[in-house]
């Protein structure tokens, strides 16, 4: 008896040890991408590819955690936002190193800072329009406000603010800022995260290096990365990026299309990831009085939107689009995984009845006819259309279409030109105000293009992003959400996961909520 | 005329074909609706950036103003940079251009070899079993979507047998070939398919023509008489399509170079215009124009070296 006991103790110890697949370094990673990256700097990054690969090179002051939402230590060790909310002070961790082993410096922040700050180099410049200066002094980095602004933490965990090595952008080749940062890309790359640029063939291939000095620490007390390299191969048709998985030429597939996600999660060789993300998919109504041919618009009616939101079977949008994997927004302003969503169950649970009262309350004509435009070639769109033909003929609206390319229904958007048009939306910053400023605020874009504009929403809004007392600032948020669901400005659809799948040998790989990949603590089990 | 003035003629007919492309694809691309600071920023950017994007992208310039910059520019060899890759045009295109060059030239002689010998076959045995079979098999070749032929091929020759690698391009000239082969066979399915019709019915209406039955009557061997008389005169009008084929294959073999992965200049093409990337696209556009002239050129001298006739006129 007392031997077995002994064993089991001894069994337990060497499990807790080694857990069940112990961790290995070394090998590298074949990742299949749905497009390339054009150039991945923290400021000139604009769209997803890069915008998302940012971090796996850059490293920034702050971090937050897998949640998204923790705010943790990153380059500097610690931070202090002083009691008026006017300053910010960091101390930077000591011995931290650049790719090229040379040190990251105050002079390096300023620098980073500077930069992130600047309108005329970054399309970002705004997220951080309340800096006023920064100053270092040793391993002190002060940041000077012109107001209090209880985002700033988060910025400094967002990529925008990732620190790039002032001496290698001063050697450089290249007259503008720009033009540094292209021959940097590859041509004597400097970075401060966890892997280094190694090549890169536009459109086909990019392969990152491990940094061997970047500086945290995985589970085996060594420094990460675990694994040696990444190869990117950009496959842009679906089909192919999971033929290439099953296959065995790459390890991991991003953007497995929905319809297929049962099947990946029937393969015992793939490990089907949906990752929780921020994305959100909708429809902007049109709220002016007329539309842009001069027409009275019957959109306008707060009634007639209701009743729309109302007539639409979100959990049939979820299962017909995206085969069960998302579910119905809780939010009208952002998706739950934000910070400060409110959460009240589905907006506008299907109710048929009350659609039918408030269409009727509203005054609207039977046969009314409204023109959804969708994206031309999207086969998701071709399904909501459908879908929303069918529900809405049986409150008497009859939904037309236009079918339209990305950017001109981006230019219908800004001229107010739309009906209902489909969108979607992924946040880039952890903080609420950059969606709630797209999506509701009427100076930023129009409440996303909508014409909406609600005075008690955008004093809300403008409050909120300077109120450093965060319970208060919940109090604002949940209002918002409030006004804003009420006034039903959108179609309220759906928020769908990032949809990743990878061979069983890859463990540790993490797309985070707001969409950027995680390579630094993923590892190969061979 | 000899050959060389009459090359020299046809040399200096880009030149007018170049400027009307220069001012076609200047207007059209501008009359687009949708910028490039709204593609750009699509979903993400206020009022006020998107003005400052348009600012120092030179959009709010007067439409005058641009074309002569374009024009200029375009004279001196800088086509500009790339709004969306944030690189030198010329340099993006020439990075792309041998993938999409590889394919069709790879695709073309696939083409050849398939439609050559099968064309011959199906003519000489007309309205046989062996023709019927021919022809159908090729009208189903044409009527089967090409990204479906394409999926087909990548799912039992590349994932299951694994006899080639699933899409791709490559870094040596051998794996090139190795990548490129899927690719090639289902574009040439495609193009196959109509240069076997058009070289069958050249070869009937010749096989018939009164030269060949002289020809036959002097008791000329028969590999001479379709060697020599039958086919140099059927290949005339099959040239032509040749080379309208290669003119379309190097512009891009868009759903081919999408499916099969291929880093070529068809999807950066798409990708451009879907970026409104106005100096891409331009930059594109002219490069197809002069490579189109080019193959026309060349298609024009063949044809006059097959058809001495052609020269006189």
């Amino acid at each position: 008896m007392k031997k077995i006991l002994m064993a089991t103790v001894a069994v337990a110890a060497m499990m807790s040890a080694f857990p069940a697949s112990a961790l290995e370094r070394g090998g590298s990673l074949t990742f299949a991408r749905y497009d390339d990256s054009t150039l991945i700097d923290p400021i000139y990054a604009d769209r997803n590819p890069d915008i998302w690969m940012v971090t796996n090179l850059y490293d920034t002051l702050l971090r937050t955690e897998a949640d998204g939402k923790t705010v943790t230590s990153g380059l500097a060790s610690s931070y202090a936002v002083a009691e008026d909310g006017l300053s910010v002070s960091l101390t930077l961790r000591d011995g931290i190193k650049f790719s090229d082993g040379t040190p990251i410096e105050g002079k390096d922040v300023v620098f980073s800072l500077q930069r992130a700050a600047n309108p005329d180099l970054s399309p970002w410049a705004g997220l951080l329009a309340s800096v006023d200066s920064v100053s270092a002094e040793g391993n002190t980095i002060n940041i000077a406000l012109k107001n209090s602004d209880p985002t700033i933490v988060l910025m400094l965990a967002t990529f925008n603010t990732a620190i790039v090595s002032a001496d290698a952008f001063a050697a450089a080749e290249g007259e503008t800022d720009q033009d540094k940062s292209s021959s940097l890309s590859i041509e004597g790359f400097v970075g401060s995260g966890p892997f280094v640029m190694k090549s890169h063939q536009r459109g086909s291939m990019m392969q990152f290096a491990a940094n061997p000095h970047y500086w945290r620490e995985g589970e085996d007390g060594k420094a990460l990365p675990y694994i040696d390299g990444i190869n990117f191969l950009v496959i842009p048709d679906d089909a192919t990026r999971i033929l290439k998985l099953q296959a065995g030429e790459v390890d991991a597939a991003e953007f497995i299309p929905f319809a297929r996600v049962s099947e990946m999660q029937a393969d015992p060789k793939i490990n089907m990831e949906l990752f929780p993300s921020t994305r959100i998919i909708y429809s902007p109504i049109n709220t002016r009085p007329e539309r842009a041919d001069g027409s009275a618009n019957p959109l306008a009616n707060v009634k007639l939107r209701q009743a729309l939101n109302f007539a639409t079977n979100k959990d049939a949008l979820v299962q017909l689009v995206l085969h069960g994997a998302g579910k119905p927004v809780t939010s009208g302003l952002m998706a739950s995984t934000t910070q400060l969503a409110t959460d009240n169950g589905p907006l506008y649970q299907y109710d048929l009845d009350k659609a039918k009262a408030l269409i009727a309350e509203a005054g609207v004509a039977d046969g009314t006819e409204i023109t959804l435009t969708t994206l031309a070639g999207s086969a998701d769109d071709g399904i909501i259309l459908a879908a929303l033909q069918q529900m809405w003929s049986d409150i008497g609206i009859k939904l037309n279409v236009a079918q339209v390319d990305g950017p001109t229904r981006g230019a219908k958007n800004r001229s107010g030109d739309f009906d209902i048009h489909t969108y979607g939306w992924v946040n880039d910053v952890n903080d609420p105000a950059q969606v709630a400023g797209w999506l509701g605020y009427n100076p930023t874009a129009k409440a996303v293009g909508t014409g909406w504009d609600n005075a008690e929403f955008n004093s809300l809004y403008e409050a909120s992003n300077t109120e450093m007392d965060p319970a208060k600032r919940a109090e604002q948020y949940a209002r918002m959400q409030e006004i804003y669901a009420e006034a039903a400005p959108l179609l309220f659809m759906y928020e769908t996961p990032f949809a990743v799948a990878l061979s069983q040998d890859v463990k540790g790989y993490v797309q985070t909520p707001l969409g950027n990949n995680e390579f630094a603590t993923a590892w190969i089990d061979r | 005329m000899s050959s060389i003035s009459y090359f020299i003629s046809r040399l200096l007919q880009i030149i007018p074909t170049f400027l009307i492309v220069m001012v076609i694809i200047f207007m059209l691309v501008r009359a687009l609706p949708g910028d490039p600071a709204i593609a750009m920023a699509d979903a993400k950017a206020t009022a006020e950036q998107l003005e400052q994007i348009r600012q120092r992208l030179g959009l709010n310039e007067p439409i005058w103003v641009q074309f002569g910059l374009f024009v200029k520019n375009t004279l001196t060899g800088n086509l500009g940079d790339s709004i969306l890759l944030k690189a030198p045009v010329t340099e993006v295109i020439f990075e792309r251009l041998p993938a999409s060059g590889f394919l069709a030239l790879y695709s073309v002689l696939f083409s050849l070899l398939i439609a050559g010998p099968l064309a011959f076959v199906a003519a000489l045995n007309r309205n046989g079993w062996i023709d019927i079979t021919i022809r159908s098999a090729f009208q189903i070749g044409l009527s089967t979507p090409v990204f479906y032929i394409g999926l087909i091929l990548l799912t039992f020759l590349a994932a299951k047998m694994r006899w080639f690698p699933v899409g791709g391009y490559g870094a040596t000239f051998w794996e090139h070939m190795h990548h490129l082969l899927l690719p090639a066979l289902t574009v040439a399915l495609y193009t196959s398919a109509i240069i076997m019709r058009n070289l069958r019915s050249s070869v009937i209406e010749v096989v018939d023509a009164e030269y060949v039955q002289f020809a036959r009557a002097k008791g000329l061997p028969e590999h001479i008489i379709l060697g020599r008389h039958v086919l140099r005169n059927a290949l005339i009008s099959t040239v032509t399509l040749l080379g309208l084929s290669i003119g379309n294959l190097m512009s891009g073999t868009l759903v081919t170079e999408t499916v099969f992965a291929v880093p070529g200049v068809g999807r950066l093409m798409l990708d451009a215009i879907f970026a409104r990337d106005y100096p891409l696209i331009q930059g594109l556009t002219l490069t197809f124009a002069v490579l189109v002239s080019i193959i026309f050129l060349l298609t024009d001298m063949i044809q006059a070296m097959l058809d001495p006739r052609l020269r006189v006129s």
